[in-house]
């Protein structure tokens, strides 16, 4: 039995302690929006955000994770239904192709910009650096950063 | 007939759990085959807990009783792959990410300590190590990606024995000691000294690395490190190497390299710092030392295919962190420069 806070929740779960967190958020609570790509902390398709720093949840057991805030991708659309600004960004720049590495970039560069507001594009760079995308060339990725990063002060 | 279908009962049992031999003879075969699948199947569910432990007396406690059954877990980047791969069945998971006497660096009269459950960003983002540790805070903010940086130790760098590992160098080149705690009491050792092969520490089933100490630098010594990777992040180094250094009256009066990769773990490379203590630091400085190195590494990996390219990487990488140093200590001169004629 297991106490989980994930996006903001509660959950009891009878589950094993030392299943990996990403098997617990895909295959316990249907959250399947967090990713298994490499299954060892190579690609960071898993990220989730525990107490506000990111992390690779296939390489978390769930016991871990009780007493501690959990984000899944699912936790960032707001109360109104509305994206959030780095989720709105990725779709203006057209940062997103196939989607796979998505989840886990848009929390990464969630928590670039919670760190801070105006990143360059080195910070953005090392930030990103743990997600893997094939598709896109990550070019779109930085950019969609810094697009979010101004939604984030427009909404100011 | 009877003999065909024991050929393949002896293919299957061996790769699955042993079945009652009688018994196999006895059933038909189908029925066997099932058997074998569910005992199979069984045998693939992991029998483990997890034990989270709040202070490092209980956690002591845990690992006396459980000896060779538990296993130490903190970051768990590595141990989990091992896990899943099946390298290694532990019984009982110590879980010591929790314990705080464990985490963050404190000073301990005239020397540094690091705790061991310390993770990777925690070094990076210290304000508690000065810029004459640059070494050790490079080393740290090259290990893996952000994520990886955010769950591992230093503790588990080092006691996961990995030739490959980022910090051990340049806390080898820092002369560290390793701090010991099993239930009955403490005990020191040189960390180079902790290190028996590739993979294997002299850590005991019931003892745990609690943290690592090393002399505080004055403003005359630094330690840079250098690493060649595939690419800049998520590398394994192939090489990497830290160089401790201490320079009195434009002499460099003790040097000290911390290697990796280049071993079956982390080492030092005493025969190459010999011939370079006290001598001038400038460029040919720096030469000998490369020259030093390619001749120590020449003997220690002979016969490898990859010989001609380390060499020549080795250089390379050794010279980087030389180089650094040099510039440290010229960017101090000309700010005491500075001083000096303001002062007048």
């Amino acid at each position: 039995m297991i106490k989980l806070n994930v996006n903001g929740k509660d959950y009891e779960l009878e589950v094993d302690g030392t299943k990996r967190l990403l098997d617990v958020l895909r295959d316990d609570l249907g959250l399947t929006g967090t990713k298994e790509g490499c299954g060892e902390g190579e690609c960071g398709a898993c990220t989730v955000i525990m107490d506000g720093a990111i992390v690779d949840s296939c390489l978390l057991l769930a016991s871990r994770c009780e007493g501690r805030k959990i984000i899944t991708i699912e936790g960032l659309e707001r109360e109104d239904g509305k994206l959030d600004p780095v989720q709105q960004a990725f779709i203006e720049k057209g940062a997103v192709q196939c989607g796979f590495c998505i989840p886990g970039m848009v929390l990464a560069s969630k928590v670039i910009l919670d760190k801070n507001e105006n990143p360059t594009d080195d910070e953005i760079k090392v930030g990103l650096s743990g997600n893997l995308c094939r598709c896109t060339g990550y070019n779109k990725m930085v950019e969609a950063v810094k697009r979010a990063a101004e939604i984030r002060k427009e909404e100011k | 007939m009877k003999k065909r279908i024991l050929g393949i009962k002896a293919k299957r049992v061996k790769y699955f759990v042993p079945l009652d031999r009688d018994k196999f003879m006895t059933v038909g075969v189908c029925y066997n085959l099932y058997i074998i699948g569910l005992k199979g199947k069984r045998k693939f569910v992991m029998h483990m807990e997890s034990y989270r432990s709040k202070s490092l007396d209980e956690t002591l406690k845990k690992l006396c009783e459980c000896g060779d059954k538990a296993c130490i877990i903190a970051g768990g980047t590595d141990i989990i792959i091992k896990i899943r791969d099946k390298k290694v069945a532990p019984k009982v998971m110590v879980d010591i990410s929790d314990i705080d006497e464990l985490r963050g660096i404190r000073d301990v009269g005239s020397q540094s300590e690091i705790g061991a459950a310390t993770t990777f960003t925690d070094l990076v983002e210290a304000n508690e190590l000065k810029p004459n540790l640059k070494g050790l805070i490079d080393a740290a903010a090259s290990v893996g990606s952000p994520q990886i940086r955010n769950m591992g130790t230093i503790g588990g760098n080092i006691c996961n024995g990995s030739p490959a590992a980022d910090t051990v160098p340049p806390l080898l080149a820092l002369n560290s000691t390793a701090i010991i705690s099993s239930i009955s009491g403490l005990r020191e050792i040189a960390l180079e000294d902790i290190f028996l092969d590739k993979g294997y520490t002299q850590l005991k089933h019931d003892e745990i690395l609690t943290s690592v100490r090393f002399p505080k630098l004055s403003e005359n010594e630094v330690v840079t490190f250098s690493k060649l990777g595939p690419r800049n992040a998520l590398a394994i180094s192939k090489i990497c190497l830290a160089v401790y250094i201490k320079k009195e009256s434009g002499v460099v009066s003790d040097i000290r390299i911390g290697s990796g990769s280049l071993g079956k773990h982390g080492l030092r490379e005493k025969n190459v710092e010999e011939r370079l203590r006290g001598k001038k630091l400038d460029e040919a400085f720096i030469v000998e030392a490369v020259t030093a190195m390619e001749k120590e590494l020449k003997n220690r990996l002979r016969g490898r295919s990859s010989l001609d390219f380390k060499l020549e990487a080795a250089k390379g990488v050794l010279e980087n962190a030389l180089v650094q140093a040099v510039e440290f200590f010229t960017k101090k001169e000309k700010a005491g420069d500075l001083i000096d004629k303001t002062k007048r």
